[in-house]
């Protein structure tokens, strides 16, 4: 167990180097990372406009923040649905418009220490990975957020196409038609058909099928049909 | 004996080393590696989990608002305005020290809308400066101006100010407009457009690094003024001209005996800067237009006299920034004593002599000013009376009675809403603020509309207590109680008792009925104290409340209605606090007890409270006096004859002190001495020590780590919580072998970080230590990782989350620890002998946003599974089961782990908006989450509190004890009905069948 391990350990620091290598060869993609303010005090503005289709601005600026990293910068959002952060050092960012009721989907962004900005979408995996974004950032509400689960609601349909029900109802159907549809007094139909259950159920052990079948059509109608009805709905209420 | 919470011994001295230790962390750096084939590996893994995803539990619909509410706060409040531009206005505009600016409704107390910005000074509002429908803050020591549109809540502009510290910012108009703001710093004053943010000019402040500038000033004339002082020597006023900043007159006046402008000064009538001193006794007076020596005024000279000690206080009034200040103005010469007074062609006159007075207030409507004063009535009220501002005469019919909560504090603040009536006359409301940070908005005559209690706002520490039992359950429970006497009376008691149940239950029933007929509007059910009992399942519990502010509140789980609040006067401001429960409900008749321990951070000296946690009542029962200061506290598992649990105090000279201390208590406390063990952290110096008791209540020194301060500090020292059940002691594994938990309840999560924060070397520590022996049972290292780092200790695992520095997100981690496939002593559990090192699992996660706080569910028997509940800055608050979270999830699906129902690992833990148990209910600056189990097995109680109180219930593993509550009774007795109709049906056409098979 514990060599197994070691070499799980070994792995891992050797992927670790691998990944470490691989990262700094990436390196000029993004600015410095972390957030770090080793930069002379200068301070940025993260610009952007956040909408939210189909609906006023007014309805729900009230409500929306802009949350950077966090909530370690904090921006509010404009009347006309625009935004801006102030006093943020440079850094890489994830940005994320923040309401109640719509959903949207945050943004990374870099600053480098000149100030330069770019928006890319957010990979917490591959996090140097760039899929540039526009910037200054438009962010559109991807709908409203879906906070409840449906309730399974019952319907004839969902009952009728159960499962169990199925299998209950199809036999029955069968039963109570297929006599109706075929003649069952001509006596060679009725040969025939014992022949095909005898072929389709061979086991000795098993004679209920064909026994029931013989009885059914030897006249008892009414009373099957209401002790099987009464049999197969049983079953199905107690499961409910 | 094991007690929980308090530890064993061996005389040990570790010293942490910090051993790299690289365990596994990421497979998602592997994953990093091998990109492209994780890839197809994890949209795999995901559509696995979207079939367990499924079952995990989430909120109807139809459920909301059904056992769950909100309180939204905004705290203390430090500016407030009453939208007055319109007359029908309902709006009041308030700006608070907890950095929220909010808007309320003033006839419900509801939020219009409220904005919550950063913590810390640099969302600190400076100024809330109000014209029209725009309020302007300056925000961040004057970093920057932001406008609001009060009507939306929506963000008109905001702009950044140079840096320099805020002084002061007013309104500047001219001609009946106001257009501009000006704001003034340490060394500049700038002027704003107040249409779209931007600066008109901006001036340096002459001499600004010998005068002092504190005030801005302008009287609507086109000129803006700087108001500075050299302390103790003279007064300097600068003039501006509006239009381009030029300084158009520069005053320098004689102050000795001034050194703060805004404290004694004011700007009253044409541009006089009217000053008081207490050592002179003096008013001084000069006026800014006419360059000239400043006037003394000796108060004598005018008949006044000041209370000795007091310093006395000026304030005035500018309705219109546009237009001069109000010539009259109130002068405070004691604590209870107002005068109102008007400066005439250069004499002061006095209009009203106002004492006894507690708070005074002007307010305008229209063109008129009035004057609001609050004085005592008697102990319990005090009234307000309006008086005309030009005249000083009482205006009639507007007494207003103020009743004075006797728990709460005193009147602090008052503003003042006045309004003109159809017939002229002034009509008015008032909102007064008293200490305890309560809101109380009264109508005339004394018609209490809301009021909101924002010290609610600041929860530290909470605790939920059961109700008591009702008159009938208790004498049920009494009859089981006590000791049989004998057969006869045995049957009779229960013959009695069943007949009280009897006739409550028809009490209810007619009840019901009764109710049912009256409209549904009617039907409320208030709860009160005395209607307050325990229900079936337990789900309604009492929320005792900390608030920072020394305010203590009992809160209804059910509907969220305060039901007492008791305010404690001598709470220093820098108090922690710590919430125990001595005795609960359970042993009737002895009322339940709780126990507030108040200590002061910078002292360490602390006091006791002891209340009634159902009525918020003092207990008669008088707390020990604690002269020294209180090092660790510990609610031990034993109790008195009357059921109240001991609570052992330890002072800095390591002696125990117990509360109770009654004989039979120190005489148990003698018995158990040597099972009693108690750890004490120092994180200033990184020592953590382990205690032991001995019998004669000293202490002995058993364990010592010490971890270097220069390298890195502990940060949280975590134990599992006292009241938390383990249900199965172990895991039954895939191959059907157990793997048994290590359930050591003395275990303590010691967190570190690294004092080096450079992100290369940053790293965050975990500690495993038995808090009875100070064996460290495991350690791990984070690297590049840093704070804030939180933590969940619970059954046998530790879930912790950081910040990595290198990737830049948050991740997850969690530490599992086993005994094996075998127990080493399956019937008791004790830290000295526990030969084996436990295995230790770890596994982390991505987690794709940063936290706020971190929890986990608890319920009664600790059958349901676990889920974590995570406070996000969103406001949202994550149930995210802890099945997502086991160190033993697998890369490589495994049939052993599929039947062991183990989700495959998938690097990043996903957030669905599904699992958030508040919906939109977001709780703003969640700070803390409070989880308590109910009677239920499957429910657990949540509470969540921050800048809001969230108070809901959560179902980690389904409701499967209770019928769901859309259980479909309807369907069942329908199907019921036609079944058996169906039988009757068929058996009589049966019969018929036979009876005609006979006749054939």
């Amino acid at each position: 167990m514990l060599r197994i391990e070691r070499i799980q350990l070994l792995w891992v620091f050797i992927q670790a180097a691998l990944v470490a290598a691989w990262c700094f060869t990436d390196m000029e993609t993004g600015p410095g990372a972390g957030v770090s303010t080793q930069s002379n005090g200068d301070r940025f503005k993260i610009e952007g406009r956040a909408i939210v289709p189909g609906i006023k601005t007014q309805d729900w600026v009230s409500t929306a923040r802009i949350l950077v990293e966090g909530e370690e910068y904090v921006g509010f959002v404009r009347t006309d649905g625009s935004f801006a952060v102030n006093d943020v050092p440079s850094g890489s960012y994830v940005v994320e418009v923040v309401t109640p009721n719509y959903r949207f989907e945050p943004v990374r962004v870099d600053i480098t220490s000149k100030g330069k900005m770019r928006a890319r979408l957010v990979n917490y995996i591959k996090t140097s990975e760039v899929i540039r974004q526009p910037y200054p950032l438009q962010i559109r509400a991807n709908g409203p957020h879906s906070y409840f689960m449906k309730r399974e609601t019952w319907g004839w349909t969902d009952f009728l196409m159960n499962p169990m029900v199925m299998m209950m109802v199809l036999p029955l159907l069968i039963i109570v038609l297929l006599p109706k549809v075929v003649n069952t007094n001509d006596p060679e139909m009725r040969k025939e058909m014992e022949q095909s259950m005898n072929m389709l159920n061979p086991n000795p052990e098993l004679p209920d099928v064909s026994e029931l079948m013989t009885k059914l059509f030897s006249g008892s109608k009414g009373s099957s049909k209401a002790g099987g009805s009464s049999k197969g709905t049983r079953p199905a209420a107690k499961r409910r | 004996m094991n007690l929980s919470n308090l530890y064993g011994a061996a005389p040990l001295s570790h010293k942490t080393k910090n051993k790299p230790v690289n365990f596994r962390l990421p497979p998602c750096l592997e994953e990093q590696a091998k990109a492209a084939a994780a890839m197809a590996k994890l949209i795999l893994l995901c559509l696995k989990c979207i079939i367990l995803y499924s079952t995990v539990e989430a909120v109807f619909e139809d459920q909301v608002g059904k056992f769950d509410w909100r309180q939204q706060y905004v705290g203390k409040v430090r500016f407030s305005h009453f939208d007055t531009h319109l007359q029908s206005s309902k709006k009041v505009l308030l700006a608070t020290e907890n950095n929220v600016f909010a808007a309320l409704n003033s006839r419900t107390g509801e939020l219009l809308w409220r904005h919550v910005d950063k913590t810390g000074p640099e969302g600190n509002i400076d100024a809330l400066l109000q014209h029209g429908q725009d309020a302007v803050l300056v925000v961040g020591n004057g970093r920057l101006l932001r406008s609001w549109e009060t009507n939306v809540g929506g963000l008109n502009w905001e702009v950044v100010l140079d840096s320099g510290s805020f002084q002061s910012a007013c309104l500047v108009g001219q001609q009946d407009t106001v257009k501009h703001v000006a704001v003034l710093k340490k060394s500049v004053i700038s002027l704003h457009y107040l249409s779209n943010g931007h600066q008109k000019w901006i001036e340096n402040l002459p001499e600004s690094e010998t005068v002092d500038y504190q005030g801005v000033y302008s009287g609507g004339n086109g000129e803006v003024y700087a108001l500075g002082v050299v302390p103790h020597s003279h007064i300097a006023v600068v003039g501006y001209s509006l239009e381009d900043g030029e300084i158009i007159k520069q005053i320098s006046a004689e102050a000795p005996w001034l050194s703060n402008i805004q404290a004694s000064c004011v700007m009253i009538s044409q541009g006089m800067l009217t000053c008081v001193d207490s050592a002179t006794v003096s008013l001084y007076m000069l006026d800014l237009h006419v360059q000239s020596q400043m006037t003394q005024i000796p108060l004598q000279s005018l008949g006044f006299e000041v209370a000795p000690g007091f310093q006395p206080v000026l304030v005035s009034t500018q309705p219109n920034p546009a237009r001069q200040p109000l010539s009259e103005f109130f002068l405070q010469l004691g604590p209870e004593h107002y005068l109102l007074l008007q400066l005439n062609n250069g004499q002061i006159v006095t209009l009203r002599d106002l004492k006894p007075a507690m708070l005074v207030s002007f307010a305008t409507t229209g063109e008129k000013t009035v004057a609001a004063v609050m004085s005592p009535k008697n102990k319990t009220a005090s009234t307000v009376n309006l008086y005309s501002a030009e005249s000083g005469r009482r205006l009639l019919d507007t007494t207003l009675i103020f009743t004075m909560d006797p728990n709460g504090g005193k009147p602090e603040k008052l503003y003042v809403q006045a309004f003109l009536k159809k017939d002229d006359s002034v009509g008015y409301r008032v909102m007064v603020q008293t200490e305890d940070q309560t809101l109380t908005f009264i109508q005339q005559p004394g018609r209490v509309m809301w009021t909101r209690e924002e010290a609610l706002s600041d929860v530290v520490t909470m605790e939920m207590v059961d109700l008591p039992l009702t008159g009938t359950q208790a004498e049920l429970e009494g009859e089981f109680g006590k000791k049989a006497d004998g057969l006869m009376s045995m049957v009779l008691k229960r013959l009695s008792s069943q007949l009280i149940l009897l006739q409550a239950w028809i009490a209810h029933l007619w009840k019901l009925f009764y109710d049912a007929r009256k409209p549904r509007s009617q039907v409320k059910n208030d709860v009160t104290i005395e209607n307050l009992s325990r229900d079936e399942f337990n789900l309604q519990k009492m929320m005792v409340m900390v608030t920072a502010s020394g305010k203590l509140f009992g809160i209804d789980s059910k509907t969220g209605s305060i039901l007492w609040r008791h305010y404690l006067d001598n709470v220093p401001s820098n108090a922690a606090f710590k919430l125990m429960v001595q005795r609960t409900t359970a042993h009737f008749p002895h009322p339940p007890q709780c126990t507030l321990l108040i200590k002061d951070k910078d002292t360490g000296l602390a006091t006791l409270h002891v209340f009634n946690p159902i009525f918020g009542k003092k207990s008669h029962v008088t707390p020990p006096a604690l002269p020294h200061p209180i090092l660790q506290s510990l609610m031990l598992p034993l109790m008195d004859q009357d059921y109240a649990k001991v609570l052992l105090l330890v002072d800095d000279q390591y002696k125990v002190s117990a509360f109770p201390s009654t004989k039979n208590v120190l005489q148990q406390l003698q018995e158990l001495a040597s099972s009693i063990f108690f750890y004490l952290v120092d994180s200033s110096q990184g020592r953590l020590s382990g205690y032991r008791l001995r019998t004669d209540l000293s202490t002995e020194l058993i364990w010592e780590v010490v971890i270097p301060t220069e390298v890195q500090t502990i940060i949280s020292v975590k134990g599992k919580r006292p009241n938390e059940h383990v249900h199965s002691q172990g895991r039954v594994m895939g191959d059907r072998s157990v793997l048994y938990k290590y359930l050591n309840p003395n275990l303590l999560a010691v967190v570190t970080e690294s004092t080096d924060l450079h992100q290369e070397r940053s790293f965050v520590g975990i500690l495993l230590i038995d808090g009875v022996t100070g064996r460290i049972i495991h350690e791990a290292v984070q690297r590049k990782a840093r704070g804030p780092v939180h933590v969940v200790h619970s059954e046998n695992w530790v879930v912790y989350e950081y910040w990595s520095t290198k990737s830049r997100r948050n991740e997850f981690s969690v530490i599992e620890l086993y005994e094996g496939m075998e127990l080493y002593n399956s019937t008791v559990f004790s830290s000295l002998d526990r030969p084996h090192a436990p295995q230790v699992l770890q596994q982390s996660y991505i987690f794709p946003s940063s936290i706020s706080t971190l929890e986990a569910t608890l319920t009664e028997k600790g059958i349901t599974s676990r889920h974590l509940l995570i406070g996000l800055p969103s406001g949202g608050i994550l149930s995210l089961p802890k099945m997502f979270l086991d160190p033993r999830r697998p890369e490589i699906v495994s049939e052993q782990s599929r039947e062991e129902n183990l989700i495959p690992y998938a690097p990043e833990l996903l957030i669905r908006t599904e699992w958030f148990i508040n919906y939109n209910q977001t709780v703003s600056r969640v700070r803390g989450i409070y989880t308590a189990p109910s009677g239920l097995e499957s429910t657990c109680l949540v509470v969540a509190y921050g800048l809001d109180i969230y108070q809901t219930r959560v179902y980690p593993s389904k409701q499967f004890d209770v019928l769901k509550d859309d259980y479909d009774y309807m369907l069942i007795s329908s199907v019921l009905f036609a079944l058996f109709f169906a039988t009757m049906i068929s058996k009589r056409l049966a019969e018929v069948k036979l009876l005609n098979r006979a006749w054939r």
